[in-house]
């Protein structure tokens, strides 16, 4: 664990390098923040609450959900590249397994975004925007602990996309795709309070509002003792769940990996 | 003038036919680009099942002001993608095989550059919104609409490609211009896509002074559409959008010139 734990210290260590980018990260991220803070703003037009949902409580559901959006996204084309370019065989000579090597590497990137890209941007955001205060402590870590494990389910799909790579000629079209899906049904580009009924029922089968919709209601403090324990549960299940779909994706990939020179 | 098309389409039918080399790969990316644009509208059209109406626009007038920035970009990117990258081609020594060659810089480089995925992607999207809502807008339509949709989409076209002028005579002094490119066009299209109206003062004075979007799609949509919240502005910015795309092209044009001889090769060409 330690091994893999040093791969995460790493990889934040390495970002450190590049100031100037996370000034711009900051802007980039604070902007769109802007944007959707304008629209709701519009869409409000002075209006206290809209079904029982405050104008703050989406304004903080924003900068949560596309703050970690922003801090989250990196390069989805990595195991295309290893296998393009065959340096994936030198992977697999390591005595670390690769797709864990991989999660921590990239929880150390992810976190390395979030200290130095998604916290300066909510604490300028509370400058303009009417941002809710967390309803206590313990609902600060419980939030945080929910972000790591959606962070987890974020990367597994991901995963699971990028192991197409073993058969596509390019899985960039994809990954398009599933980030498309994914902000809009895990609600970074759209509140989950606001989306249709159907389509709200729908999600729950799914993935998706395990990723940013179970820590922003956990941070809101919406949800009570059992509720929490069960949203808890959800997200350790799709974590299982999509490991084993991501394993499977993997062991057959790598059975029928043919690499020329390299 | 028939050299110069003749030379558009040998440029079109390369670039069409390496991109489509791998046919199913780019019938997915190009797919992909149109969803990845439309992401944002399906949020707003998801959200306005709930509101109605943001700052007095339905959905339908909504995608008509969409429809512009789409198609403009669709365009643009047919002929100004080499000027969108230029600081690749100056980088990477591309630039200096430009200037060995017997036409216009900039002529070749506009002809040249067309990423065609996006184009198809970004172009397809649009169409589709401006069909969808042009007959639902209440729109007058009859020839002298119609050649103002067309003049207002080619000034829009000519604005983003004066910005993208600038940049790339930026790119004479300093090479690397991502950053600016980032803060001034990318970041600056995302408010742009929706009414300007519902924005504070400062970011609207952007959006009209200094990277002039509002004239891409907000100000064209207004003459179409005579929104309530176009009091806020003068009447006839409804007006200007093809003076504004002509004068800033000259003037970065003139930039561009003037930048020109500064030029050094980084000398891996």
């Amino acid at each position: 664990m330690t091994r893999y734990l040093s791969f995460a210290g790493i990889k934040f260590r390495s970002k450190m390098a590049y100031r100037f980018d996370y000034v711009l990260g900051i802007l980039n991220t604070l902007l769109s923040f802007v944007v959707y803070w304008s629209i709701y703003k519009a869409l409000y037009n002075g209006a206290s609450e809209v079904d029982g949902v405050t104008f703050s409580m989406v304004t903080t559901s924003f900068l949560i959900s596309l703050g970690l959006s922003a801090a989250f996204h990196k390069n989805e084309m990595f195991l295309q590249d290893k296998i393009k370019q065959g340096t994936i065989a030198n992977e697999l000579l390591k005595p670390v397994n690769f797709k864990l090597r991989m999660l921590f590497e990239d929880m150390g990137e992810g976190a390395f975004h979030v200290v130095f890209n998604f916290l300066p941007t909510v604490i300028i955001a509370c400058f303009f925007a009417p941002i809710q205060a967390p309803s206590g402590a313990r609902d600060v870590l419980l939030c945080l602990v929910s972000v790591i494990l959606g962070y987890v389910v974020l990367w597994e799909i991901s995963f699971i996309v990028q192991s197409w790579s073993f058969t596509l000629f390019s899985v960039w079209g994809l990954i398009t795709i599933k980030n498309v899906m994914v902000n809009i049904l895990a609600g970074a580009y759209i509140p989950m309070w606001f989306m249709p009924d159907w389509l709200r029922s729908a999600i729950r089968f799914t993935p998706f509002d395990s990723i940013y919709f179970t820590p922003v209601q956990l941070y809101l403090g919406e949800l009570g003792g059992k509720e929490i324990v069960f949203h808890f549960a959800r997200q350790l299940f799709w974590i299982t769940a999509l490991w084993a779909v991501g394993e499977y994706f993997w062991r057959s990939g790598i059975k029928k990996l043919v690499i020329q020179g390299g | 003038m028939r050299d110069i098309l003749s030379l558009f389409f040998a440029y079109a039918k390369s670039g069409l036919k390496s991109r489509f080399q791998y046919k199913l790969d780019a019938i997915v990316a190009t797919f992909a680009v149109f969803l990845r644009e439309a992401g944002g509208i399906i949020a707003m059209y998801l959200a306005l099942l709930k509101f109605d109406t943001i700052n007095n626009w339905n959905i339908d007038e909504l995608l008509f002001l969409f429809s512009l920035i789409f198609i403009t970009y669709g365009i643009f990117i047919v002929f100004f993608m080499a000027l969108r990258d230029f600081s690749d081609w100056i980088r990477h020594g591309d630039f200096d095989r430009v200037m060995l060659r017997p036409r216009g810089l900039l002529t070749q480089l506009v002809l040249c550059g067309a990423d065609w995925l996006a184009a198809l992607g970004h172009g397809t999207l649009g169409i589709v919104l401006f069909v969808i809502s042009a007959s639902r807008v209440g729109i007058q339509w009859n020839p002298a609409m119609a050649v103002y949709y067309i003049i207002a989409v080619i000034s829009g076209v000519l604005i983003q490609g004066a910005i993208f002028l600038f940049f790339s005579s930026i790119s004479f002094y300093v090479v690397e211009t991502g950053s600016l490119k980032e803060i001034f066009y990318w970041n600056m299209r995302k408010f742009a896509i929706y009414p300007l109206s519902i924005y504070n003062r400062f970011i609207q004075s952007i959006l009209i002074f200094v990277v002039p979007f509002a004239f891409v799609n907000y100000f064209p949509a207004q003459f179409f559409l005579r929104k309530a919240d176009m009091a806020a502005y003068p009447e006839w910015l409804m007006y200007i959008s093809p003076v504004v795309g002509v004068t800033l092209y000259l003037l970065a044009y003139s930039f561009w010139r003037f930048s020109l001889r500064f030029y050094k090769s980084t000398g891996n060409g």
